[in-house]
């Protein structure tokens, strides 16, 4: 990644003909190809941008990125205030909910929460269609397949309704029941596991991480 | 089946029966109610399998009959139409609903599709309306709406010498009362009635002055002028309760209920967000409530009162505490208190038979 910040003109020609005047401008030279000028507004957005695959030509004063569409960016430098370059390597990618992951890891720590005499067989357990969160064994040694989410919606019943359909193929499994685990299940989600069999679970995030609450109750 | 009736008392029963009419089942025949005419004496049933209302009422019958019609819409139908009589009447597979100008058909739900409803084989009990009524009142607020603890969703109904004891939890607070004078189960022999359907007893309570109870193995039944109110008893244990009720108070706080009241509902204005406390200042000069909201502001107001004990500070949600107080009997009540964590009593001045315990919540 380099990232220049310089007083520039900006000229792009392809679709139609756009000029940005002479101004102190952000320049990000990713290290996919695409170049984009940002101002010190507009949130995310780029002034303007070009997109990989292209060209990137430096001179001495400019930038000239064009690509096979005919389309050129031509960013002419007229001050250059910092120019810095840093491998970024590989991003781990976008965490949507670290909230359903800690859920995951902290019932893995202690099954029992999901029910007396529950032990865990293989948290993320592979199947063809996607990994269960966790397979459990419950106290009568049945198995049980454990969906956890944040928010328990119905489609997070089918999800693992599709999960239950799959493992219960597998003779050394089957029966496996299931088990519905959210922080917060919706009425229809709740009917709709109990019209399908599957057992449903509200556990307390904080509770689960050992975080007093500060309403005391009078038992647990 | 065909009759005449008037619209208003329609209404009510289909009301009445609607409510226990489940809203959010996959099976179609719950959203039905069950409708019967033997004679004049016409019958509507709703059940959504845990909570079964069923009501009687007299119209003016014209051919018996039984059919399973659409709760809702029905109920809507008739309450639209204009007041005055209206004709019910069924045919095949169709329901039949005039009156005036109006008239409407609609289909009928597969009677097979509605669960059968069976009497409670138990020996009938007899209760008074209004003091079962104003029971309720104090001890269901107390339990809780969680489905996730089952147990806690329940009211105990228990034996307690010659009275009846209701209790009530939902872990923050606790609820109970004794019924003086009515022996309806054995001594040691407790059941665990579903709040919701507690509830709408108490709706239906405020039309009668006597209420006939039956307890089955699993079900327990209501009666009262003309509704039945059935219910699925909750199986397991309660918890300990008994333990949970401090047998020694060091402080205690005495004021008048109507002004803590009136005084806890101006100062809780300050604390407007669920989970923000009500601050109890108690000392010598008696108490002071304070609540204080970051960025807000804070409030506080000097309550007239007599104490008795070390000066302490305790706090409280003050929707739990305003709950317990709008529903304690009499005119002063008691704050007993050991310490700003341990469980708070609120009993009333001159009634033993009533007490309201609370968790305080824990302020730095």
């Amino acid at each position: 990644m380099r990232v220049v910040i310089a007083e520039c003109t900006v000229d792009y020609d392809g679709r139609l003909s756009a000029h940005l005047p002479r101004a102190k401008r952000l320049i990000m030279l990713k290290a996919d190809g695409c170049v984009a000028v940002h101002a010190d507004g507009g949130a995310y957005k780029p002034l303007n941008w070009m997109n990989a695959p292209n060209v990137f030509t430096e001179k001495d004063d400019a930038f000239v990125v064009t690509n096979n569409k005919n389309e050129s960016l031509t960013i002419t430098l007229h001050e250059v205030f910092d120019d810095v370059q840093h491998i970024l390597g590989e991003d781990p990618g976008l965490q949507k909910d670290g909230v359903e992951a800690h859920l995951q890891q902290l019932l893995a720590t202690e099954p029992s929460r999901l029910g007396d005499g529950m032990t865990l067989v293989r948290r993320e357990y592979p199947t063809d269609i996607g990994p269960v969160d966790l397979l459990c064994r419950g106290k009568d040694n049945e198995v049980v397949a454990v969906e956890i989410k944040r928010r328990g919606e119905i489609d997070g019943v089918e999800q693992l309704t599709r999960y239950l359909d799959f493992l219960n193929r597998n003779p050394d499994l089957s029966p496996v029941k299931g088990m519905f685990v959210a922080q917060e299940i919706k009425p229809q989600a709740r009917t709709l596991a109990e019209d399908r069999s599957i057992e449903w679970l509200e556990v307390d995030y904080d509770d689960l991480r050992g975080i007093q609450s500060p309403q005391q109750q009078l038992f647990r | 089946m065909k009759f005449r009736c008037e619209r208003d008392v329609l209404v009510e029963t289909l009301g009445t029966a609607g409510r226990a009419v489940s809203t959010r089942s996959g099976l179609p025949g719950l959203s039905g109610v069950q409708v019967e005419l033997v004679g004049d004496q016409f019958t509507v049933t709703g059940s959504d399998l845990d909570l079964t209302i069923t009501t009687t009422i007299e119209v003016s019958g014209e051919s018996d009959g039984k059919a399973v019609i659409p709760a809702r819409l029905a109920a809507d139908i008739v309450k639209a139409l204009s007041p005055g009589a209206v004709e019910l009447s069924t045919e095949d597979d169709t329901l039949r609903i005039s009156a005036g100008r109006s008239d409407f058909s609609i289909r009928l739900i597969t009677s097979d599709e509605f669960p059968k409803i069976t009497d409670i084989d138990a020996k009938p009990v007899e209760l008074d309306a209004e003091q079962l009524a104003h029971a309720l009142k104090q001890v269901v607020l107390a339990a809780s709406s969680d489905d996730s603890r089952p147990i806690l969703t329940g009211v105990l109904l228990a034996a307690e010498g010659d009275s009846l004891r209701l209790v009530a939890t939902d872990s923050y607070r606790l609820a109970m009362k004794d019924i003086d004078g009515i022996e309806l189960l054995s001594e040691g022999e407790q059941v665990l009635v579903p709040s919701r359907a507690l509830g709408e007893l108490h709706r239906i309570l405020a039309n009668g002055k006597s209420i006939t109870l039956r307890l089955g193995e699993k079900e327990a039944s209501f009666t009262v002028e003309g509704v039945t109110l059935t219910t699925r008893l909750i199986e397991g244990d309660f918890p300990n309760y008994r333990g949970l009720v401090p047998d020694h108070h060091p402080n205690t706080l005495t004021v008048n209920r109507t002004a803590l009241l009136d005084a806890l509902r101006r100062v809780k204005l300050m604390a407007p967000q669920e989970g923000t406390p009500v601050r109890i200042e108690m000392n010598e000069h008696g108490m002071e409530l304070v609540a204080v909201t970051a960025d807000v502001g804070t409030a506080r107001e000097v309550v007239e009162s007599s104490y008795v004990g070390e000066d302490l500070v305790v706090a409280f949600n003050p929707r739990f505490l305003l709950e317990g107080l709008e529903v304690a009997p009499g005119d002063d009540v008691t704050l007993l208190t050991t310490d700003e964590l341990k469980p708070a009593l609120i009993k009333s001045v001159g009634f033993d038979n009533y007490l309201y315990l609370l968790m305080p919540v824990r302020v730095s």
